[in-house]
């Protein structure tokens, strides 16, 4: 059980020095992601205040699993919320009900660091890293991509999928089934 | 289009799923997250790539995280933790919680501090008979201040009942250098007073012993307020308890003390 998930058991019970170690971990990562979706600091820490708020006053909304991926797309649901508001934008959803099995699994997932992330997302092609890196941190849906990029939709989708395969075999932890 | 061609063309929208850029539900039929997760409900190779490539979309989260500026975190975390701290002054966890080992209830909310003080006083002055008529006096403020919080809608049930707990004639108090412990019916709390705030990355752990028995079990952690005051409910079941114990751990707590505690007190 990694760290996350320990310090969430206790923030249910409302015990606030472990909501103070959540944030001191995991308030970079949350701030980060507000950035690269919003290119502002301010708005980034709106989004890192709300998303830690969030966490204080409603610690059930995790359900396990991975901590580090589970407030990454609470994050991305906030900032897309606040891209929103900015303008007017088709909803793209970020997954958030189907709960993972295990290929790259929790235990897993933990180890994974975001450097060894950069490097396999530099070994892409460009053409399938910039659609994913623009898709992930954009906010935007697969017609607004192909629109941007004047990239056929068929093509936007079956580089996505190669270039996500690619990604999940560079990360390289595959769980036997 | 044939049959394999829609299924590799399923299996690409999933993919488009995963990263997270597919309208939830679209009123024209076009590509959506909703037929999706019929696909995905209802094939076992579609499970298992939506598995895998959403896994491997997480993590590029990962790539974001980067230093804050010191003083924006600075001035986010004293904000983000002042609303907390007043916050859990109205705890939502129900008084017994299902993972005892993990259920602390520290209050520092200016009506308990409040309570706690009167509580103090009532102790010191009960220490002297010659006193009784201080001791009224505050027993009355006590029960004055428990109507009025009874009346707050901040205040609810579970602080009434530790209020109530706390402020009983019938409760059993234990004196320790820091304060006291107090047993009412089946519960017991930490009432301490003036404790010196934790070196950095340490909280204080409460730990009990059964009856008969030596060995410390973990329980709560828990950190004083900036007077130094904690009021803690620890989740035992009292008439168990033998002997009460806090001390100073490292963030996250300890499965056995690892330094000598602040105090030992066996209810007795």
């Amino acid at each position: 059980m990694d760290r996350g998930v320990r310090l969430m058991e206790r923030i249910q019970a409302r015990d606030t020095a472990a909501f103070e170690a959540l944030y001191d971990d995991y308030h970079r990562l949350v701030f980060g992601i507000g950035l690269r979706m919003l290119g502002d600091a301010a708005l980034a820490e709106d989004v890192t205040q709300g998303v830690f708020l969030k966490i204080w006053t409603s610690p059930g909304a995790f359900r396990g699993g991975s901590f580090a991926a589970w407030v990454s797309r609470v994050t991305r649901n906030r900032a897309l919320d606040l891209l929103r508001s900015r303008a007017a934008r088709p909803e793209a959803e970020i997954p958030a009900d189907l709960p993972l099995d295990a290929s790259l699994d929790d235990d897993v997932f933990a180890r994974i660091d975001a450097e060894r992330v950069r490097d396999a997302l530099a070994a892409l092609p460009p053409e399938q890293r910039s659609l994913i890196e623009l898709g992930f941190f954009g906010g935007v849906t697969h017609q607004e991509l192909a629109a941007r990029t004047d990239t056929p939709l068929g093509t936007v989708k079956t580089r996505i999928r190669s270039g996500l395969r690619r990604l999940r075999d560079a990360l390289g932890e595959r769980v036997s089934r | 289009m044939n049959e394999r061609a829609d299924r590799e063309s399923m299996l690409e929208l999933v993919a488009l799923y995963a990263l997270g850029v597919l309208p939830d539900a679209r009123a024209d039929g076009a590509e959506c997250a909703e037929q999706v997760r019929a696909f995905i409900a209802s094939d076992a190779e579609a499970r298992r790539e939506y598995d895998d490539l959403r896994a491997a979309a997480d993590a590029i989260a990962l790539t974001a995280e980067e230093p804050v500026d010191s003083r924006r975190a600075l001035r986010m975390r004293e904000r983000l933790l002042a609303r907390v701290r007043a916050d859990a002054a109205t705890p939502v966890t129900p008084f017994r919680a299902r993972r005892p080992a993990v259920f602390p209830a520290v209050m520092w909310g200016s009506a308990l501090v409040a309570a706690a003080a009167i509580l103090f006083s009532v102790i010191t002055v009960s220490q002297d008979v010659a006193l009784r008529g201080q001791l009224a006096a505050a027993q009355r403020r006590a029960s004055s201040l428990q109507t009025q919080l009874g009346q707050s809608e901040r205040v609810g049930s579970q602080d009434r009942r530790m209020l109530t707990d706390l402020l009983s004639p019938e409760a059993k108090r234990y004196d320790v250098a820091q304060g006291t412990v107090v047993v009412h019916g089946d519960r017991v709390y930490l009432v301490l007073a003036k404790l010196a705030a934790p070196p950095r990355g340490h909280v204080y752990q409460a730990w009990t012993a059964t009856k008969g028995s030596s060995a410390m079990a973990p329980s709560v952690t828990f950190a004083p307020n900036a007077e130094g005051v904690a009021i803690v409910a620890l989740p035992v079941d009292a008439a168990k308890v033998g002997t009460v114990a806090v001390s100073v751990e490292p963030d996250g707590g300890s499965k056995a003390p690892t330094t000598t505690p602040t105090f030992v007190r066996p209810l007795s």
